[in-house]
């Protein structure tokens, strides 16, 4: 008799209920990993969310990713360019713009030198504005990238590179893979978990989460901040936790009896799911109320109970690393900084909107620190691209201030597992117009997340309509430069 | 008690009067190693990468895939009959970092067993043959199968041949009312009612399975159920997908598609019409609707984007869709780069492209009807609109003799030239110019301002608004016409050329209209244009389409193709695992005209499909995924199947076929999260709520969240995912349509059956499943009900809350405890395995 089998049918219902997994018909999960792993791959098909281990040791256990849907204004944040405001108000040099597309500006832009602060803050002097002051206290912390590029200048295509390697959608997302290679930690929880706020989707819509052409298990669940946090995760009216307990003694006695006179394996797994969907209706809500937290670090993340904030996100991510989920995703809404409005002015605008952002983050990076954590959680910040270093083509002639997509430079931040803290990497030209010095793609920065989980890039594949697909497409290099 | 009725083997199914004859099969286990089935896979996996046909990625000059190449006498690689003196095998071995292949950095190496292959393949001459998939389709033989009463058709008869080499056998048939859920819900996607299960019971003729499956076959649930998988197929959306997804008006093409599956269209006309319906000679409306096919891919209006750009991507899509749909091939690749693995060139995918190169679309804008599109009028709307024409013509009439009357004028002359008009400027005299039945709104309403205050004139103005009125009758008519995207051609073609990387402004090379013609001959009668490319793949020739539809309509029934790689049927695609089957499914669905009905017929007739699925361990550990079938198939049902059948079992589904989409159930907030809150979800009332599943609304980026597992319908999608997870066993636990469903369901056993906890319980069971509960499982569910009433009677208020859930006319039952209570049991039933699986 086959082994498995024969365990199962040795256990009581009630100790297999206790142990039984999550399963999944997926026999999609032999092709995980490339050759080598088979044998490991196997004992995925009935539990494809059971931790496992990856190619080599890795740097970091969990990714927090913190996504400022629109692209905030870099040179207003991080990349400082004192050429750029000795020149402002000009013309943009054609040399820099001819043969170069924008999404809203044609013809000859102008100028826009930063109107903020800058200095170099920390041991490792980073280099930040005056419009995030809570961030120059983490400064040490911070890995900037300041020489970062992608193809793509619109909002929605740009995000899918970016999460799942392609512009277009269909493929898996940077989540759906660490799950996929990694597992989760916690049984009563998904592994990959993705938190909104501004109550905007983001661009690339669920596919900037989703699983693509990986089983839907590895697809990102969004915990929603109003109605229940996870879909259908509410008893009906009426039915309270015993009675629906009840009807699942039920249900299990009914599914055992099935599984022993018919033999299918899926029913077995089928009786573990259910329970825990139970769990879950516990858990869920459990690590999603955030009363749970004493007032001092409800305080320091400026977070309040109710609210679908990127404070309260900032410190649900830390709730949920904290329990073992391997990836959760952040999408901000409200850093597309065009100057089509006063909101979205790079003086004012960005000073209010800063204020929601980097106050949390700080608070993530020292609460995680203070807890250990720092140390095996990879925080990473960016948007989907830059922000022009002249004005936007709409609004020049307007008082407010802003600047369009701008794909060929811009910068983001990495924190905790694995990379050196109080660092830059790469530089821009003299203009922030293009990259001086250790170009990084997207690609480049997708080989280099999937690293420090302890993947290589190139291996981490799954097949798919007759190839091997991975995050990476064919494309890739670990920059090493910031790996600690 | 059940386990002994369930193995009463009982022979209900008619035994067909096969064309068994000939050769007995011979077991070929010594045979010689099978080029396309044992070799080939080898070298596409470890070598095509470099030795393949791509040739930017060629190495070392050397290719493998192709015959002359890999056997080439100079610089030889191979040496046929000689395993030890082939530079191949002496690489594979190798320990040499330098020498070895494949190189180590690739981290892919051969096992021993793949290695032993090679080198029987080598010493018994490196026998060569073409990529099985690309070989004409021939119909097998029909042999003797040892397996007496249990083949029952052709079909079983391949299958015994593989079994018997296994040393397996066919399970005896299930039980007839799990064959008859089995067949009911694969067919026509809707649970048996339990007159079907009792009158199919006590039908002891010998064709009573064949007399069900006509009747479900003639079902108008029939093309329902099958034309979701279509839908997955053609990407069918009701919006257009990416940021603003504005809403399309698709569904009659839908419709259409819905009358097809019913009507039996031969699948070869129902191709050709998808495809080039417009370009039939005397075009019909319905077979340009037909073509709406490849017009539901998704459309890009986001600011900023380059139409020529998005129409690019359009064409790619359409190109790709066909691709995978008929050929089974996986063409994107060669977008960039000649297939890696296939002997598909890049210039064979412009060539392909081509095709669908020369419809009028620019590519701007987001319109979701952007033209060329075909109006549907309802029948309804056709009538008001003639009514509206109707009126509009008695209103201008009116207005012309009123104007003759008010503004005199000569032969040859018009109201311009009266007296009344002197002194108005020029643009009222231009109006007046053109006769009445010619005016616009606008028109009509400047002549009302300019002439309202000219007492003479009273009854003018309400007779220009009498037209004017009548003219917005109709145009509001004609706005909610829908407007279906058709294909169209224009005169003059565009110019295809191989994009490099397949950017839409790097054009390198020029192309013809073309079509691989490896696979198949193009002939010199048909126009290169969609009507062609649609006869090709259709043809007698082609090797490809057959043996892809067939496979896929399998895997409908059993799970699994036969080919289970049923999105590639290229090097890279599984083999088929029963390769004579396939063939002989693919000739004779080609033989029968397509006949889409009689293949559906052949496999729910045999003894395949109506054997027991039930397991041993030992067959789960050597055949986990059924791929032998020496058990019945059994799997999940998809989620939109799931629905349908609770609603159908609580006696709430609502019949009408067809027309535009509509809203049921979904949580708050869903569309509003994910659109900027742009879009808001307006649930529907009443009957809507209750419609089949196919109807249902589908946003492109946000699908409804019931529907579990579901393709997105963002680009086409042939091969149906089915995972297990809590978070579905949430959804149909607690989301309102399944605990109204759990209701409907108590409700109707209620009514059916007036006391009596036991008969309540198995008329349940017997209005679900068909059968009666066996004691233990009666047990159970009478101790739940006992509990759970209890808890209900301590907390009416409890009880009451459950029973209104839902917008499902409440029923008067007086005893709200007990009500509740058996809703909580109907919710558990419509929860067990067994019923969200097909057994």
């Amino acid at each position: 008799m086959n082994p498995r089998m024969e365990q199962l049918q040795l256990q009581t219902r009630r100790t297999f209920l206790q142990h039984g997994g999550l399963g999944v018909g997926a026999m999609a999960l032999t092709s995980l990993m490339t050759t080598g792993q088979a044998e490991a791959a196997k004992d995925v098909v009935h539990n494809p969310l059971a931790p496992r281990e990856p190619h080599f040791a890795a740097k970091a256990k969990r990714i927090i990713y913190l996504h400022l849907t629109g692209s905030p204004p870099h040179l207003d944040l991080y990349d400082y360019k004192p050429e750029l405001v000795r020149l402002n108000g000009q013309d943009a040099p054609k040399s820099f713009i001819e043969g170069k597309r924008f999404a809203f500006t044609t013809g000859t832009p102008k100028l826009l030198g930063t109107p903020r602060q800058f200095a170099q803050h920390g041991q490792g002097g980073v280099w930040l504005s005056d419009a995030i002051p809570h961030l120059h206290g983490v400064a040490d912390e911070m890995c900037v990238i300041r020489s970062m590029f992608t193809e793509q200048f619109n909002h929605a295509p740009a995000e899918l590179l970016l999460y799942t390697g392609s512009p277009r959608s269909g493929r898996p997302s940077l989540g759906a893979w660490a799950t996929y290679g990694l597992g989760s930690e916690n049984e009563n929880l998904p592994g990959f978990v993705v938190l909104i706020s501004s109550g905007v989707q983001p661009n690339g819509g669920k596919n900037s989460f989703g699983a693509g052409f990986l089983p839907s298990v590895f697809q990102g669940v969004q915990c929603r901040s109003k109605g229940d946090p996870v879909l259908y995760s509410s008893d009906p009216p009426g039915m309270d936790r015993e009675l629906r307990r009840w009807s699942l003694d039920a249900l299990r006695d009914l599914n055992t009896i099935q599984a022993e006179e018919l033999g299918h394996p899926e029913t077995l797994t089928r009786i573990a799911q259910y329970e825990l969907a139970f769990r879950m209706q516990t858990s869920v809500p459990e690590v999603m109320d955030i009363t749970r937290e004493s007032q001092a670090v409800l305080d320091a993340y400026g977070a309040q109970p109710g609210q679908a904030s990127f404070a309260n996100n900032c410190l649900l991510a830390r709730r949920l690393a904290e329990q073992g989920v391997r990836y959760v995703q952040l999408f901000d809404w409200g850093w597309d900084f065009h100057g089509t409005g006063a909101g979205e002015d790079i003086r004012d605008g960005l000073t209010k909107k800063c204020a929601t952002m980097d106050k949390p983050v700080a608070a993530l990076i020292n609460d995680l620190r203070d807890r250990g954590m720092l140390d095996e959680t990879l925080i990473i910040c960016s948007g989907e691209f830059g922000r022009t270093p002249f004005r936007e083509g709409r609004t020049a002639a307007g008082s407010v201030l802003g600047r369009d997509h701008f794909p060929d430079c811009y910068s983001i931040w990495l924190a905790g597992g694995g990379v050196k803290g109080g660092f830059t990497h790469g530089e821009s030209d003299e203009l922030g117009f293009s990259i001086a010095r250790d170009k990084v793609h997207v690609h480049d920065l997708q080989a280099t997340i999937l690293h420090l989980l302890g993947f290589d890039h190139t291996r981490l594949v799954h097949r798919f309509q007759g190839r091997d697909y991975r995050l990476t497409d064919v494309h890739g290099n670990v920059v090493r430069e910031v790996v600690s | 008690m059940r386990a002994t009725k369930r193995r009463e083997i009982c022979h209900w199914l008619a035994s067909i009067a096969t064309i068994l004859c000939c050769s007995s099969a011979t077991d070929a286990a010594e045979a010689p190693l099978r080029f396309a089935e044992q070799v080939q896979p080898i070298l596409s996996e470890f070598c095509f990468q470099c030795h393949g046909p791509d040739s930017q990625a060629r190495q070392a000059d050397l290719r493998l895939d192709v015959r002359e190449h890999a056997l080439r006498t100079e610089q030889p690689v191979i040496a046929p009959g000689n395993s030890a003196d082939s530079e191949l095998i002496r690489r594979i071995v190798s320990d040499d970092p330098e020498q070895q292949m494949p190189p180590p950095k690739l981290k892919r190496a051969l096992n021993e067993k793949q290695i032993a292959t090679l080198r029987q393949w080598i010493d018994e001459g490196a026998e060569w043959g073409q990529h099985w998939a690309y070989d004409p389709i021939r119909k097998p033989r029909v042999s003797a199968s040892s397996f007496g009463t249990l083949v029952r058709h052709p079909i079983d008869v391949f299958l015994g041949q593989r079994l018997e080499r296994e040393g397996l056998t066919f399970s005896e048939l299930a039980p007839k009312s799990t064959w008859l859920r089995r067949v009911t819900l694969d067919l026509t996607g809707l649970p048996p009612s339990r007159d079907d299960g009792v009158s199919f019971e006590a039908d002891a003729n010998p064709d009573a399975a064949d007399r069900s499956v006509d009747r479900l076959l003639a079902s108008a649930a029939y093309g329902e159920r099958f034309v979701w998988d279509w839908l997955d197929a053609a990407r069918y959306a009701d919006s257009n997908g990416y940021q603003g997804d504005a809403e399309r008006t698709m569904w009659p093409w839908r419709d259409w598609a819905v009358r097809a599956w019913n009507a039996d269209m031969p699948f070869d006309q129902f191709t050709v019409w998808q495809l080039a319906g417009d370009l039939a000679p005397q075009a019909s409306d319905e077979q340009r609707l037909a073509t709406g096919f490849c017009r539901n891919h998704m459309i890009n209006g986001e600011g900023g984007r380059i139409p020529a750009e998005n129409r690019v991507d359009y064409v790619m899509d359409m190109t790709e869709t066909m691709g995978t749909v008929w050929l089974g091939l996986t063409l994107n690749c060669c977008r960039c780069h000649d297939h890696k693995f296939d002997p598909l060139k890049q210039r064979d995918y412009y060539g392909l492209a081509s095709f669908f190169n020369n419809t009028p679309v620019d590519g701007g804008g987001g319109d979701p009807q952007t033209r060329p599109n075909l109006e549907t009028p309802s029948e309804e709307q056709q009538r008001q609109l003639r009514a509206a024409k109707e009126e509009i013509t008695r209103a201008a009439a009116g207005l012309d003799e009123l104007e003759r009357r008010h503004f005199p004028r000569g032969e040859g002359q018009t109201a311009a030239d009266a007296s009344m008009a002197q002194g108005a400027p020029g643009a009222i005299l231009e109006i007046l110019k053109s006769a009445p039945a010619n005016r616009d709104r606008g028109q009509l309403e400047k002549l009302n301002k300019q002439f309202a205050e000219r007492s003479e004139l009273n009854e003018y103005g309400p007779a220009l608004l009498v037209l004017k009125s009548a003219l917005e009758r109709r145009d509001g008519v004609a706005r909610a016409i829908p407007r279906v995207m058709i294909m169209e051609e224009m005169p003059q073609p565009r110019e295809m050329h191989v994009l490099f990387k397949g950017l839409y402004d790097k054009p390198t090379e020029k192309v013809e209209t073309s079509v691989p013609q490896q696979l198949a001959a193009f002939q010199a009668e048909w126009p290169k244009q969609r009507w062609g490319l649609a006869q090709w793949l259709v043809s007698a020739e082609q090797p490809l389409t057959a043996r892809v539809i067939v496979n896929r309509f399998w895997s409908q029934l059993f799970g699994v193709g036969i080919v289970k790689t049923s999105e590639d049927f290229g090097v890279q695609g599984e083999m088929p695992q029963h390769p004579q089957l396939l063939d002989w499914l693919a000739s004779s669905f080609r033989q029968s005209g397509w006949d889409v009905k009689r293949l559906f017929r052949q496999m729910s007739l045999s003894h395949a499909y109506a054997q027991s699925s039930r397991v041993s361990p030992e067959l789960t550990d050597r055949d986990p995924e059924n791929r032998w079938l020496a058990r019945g198939p059994r799997g999940r049902l998809p989620a939109w199947m799931l629905r349908d059948q609770a609603l159908a079992l609580a006696g709430m589904l609502s019949r009408p076929i067809g027309g535009p989409p509509v809203k049921p159930y979904q949580p708050l907030g869903i569309w509003e999260e994910t659109t900027f809150g742009n879009k808001r979800y307006e649930q529907d009332h009443g009957e809507n709520l209750y419609r089949r599943s196919v109807y249902t609304f589908w946003r492109r980026i946000i699908g409804p969240p019931i529907f579990f597992d579901s393709a997105s319908r963002q680009t086409c999608t042939v091969k149906q995912s089915r995972t297990n997870t809590p978070l579905h066993a949430l959804l149909t636990l607690n989301d309102v349509t399944y605990i109204e469903a759990a209701r409907g369901l108590a409700d109707r056993m209620l009514n059916e059956v007036s006391s009596g906890v036991d008969a309540r319980i198995d008329q349940l069971f017997q209005t679900v499943l068909l059968r009666s509960p066996t004691t233990e499982e009666r047990e159970v569910l009478t101790s739940a009900f006992r509990r759970m009433q209890g808890e209900f009677s301590a907390d009416t208020e409890s009880a009451v809350k459950l029973i209104r859930m839902g917008e499902w006319p409440q029923a008067d039952r007086g005893d709200a405890a007990e009500f509740a209570a058996w809703i909580v049991v109907c919710n558990s039933i419509l929860n067990l395995d067994e019923v969200l699986c097909k057994e």
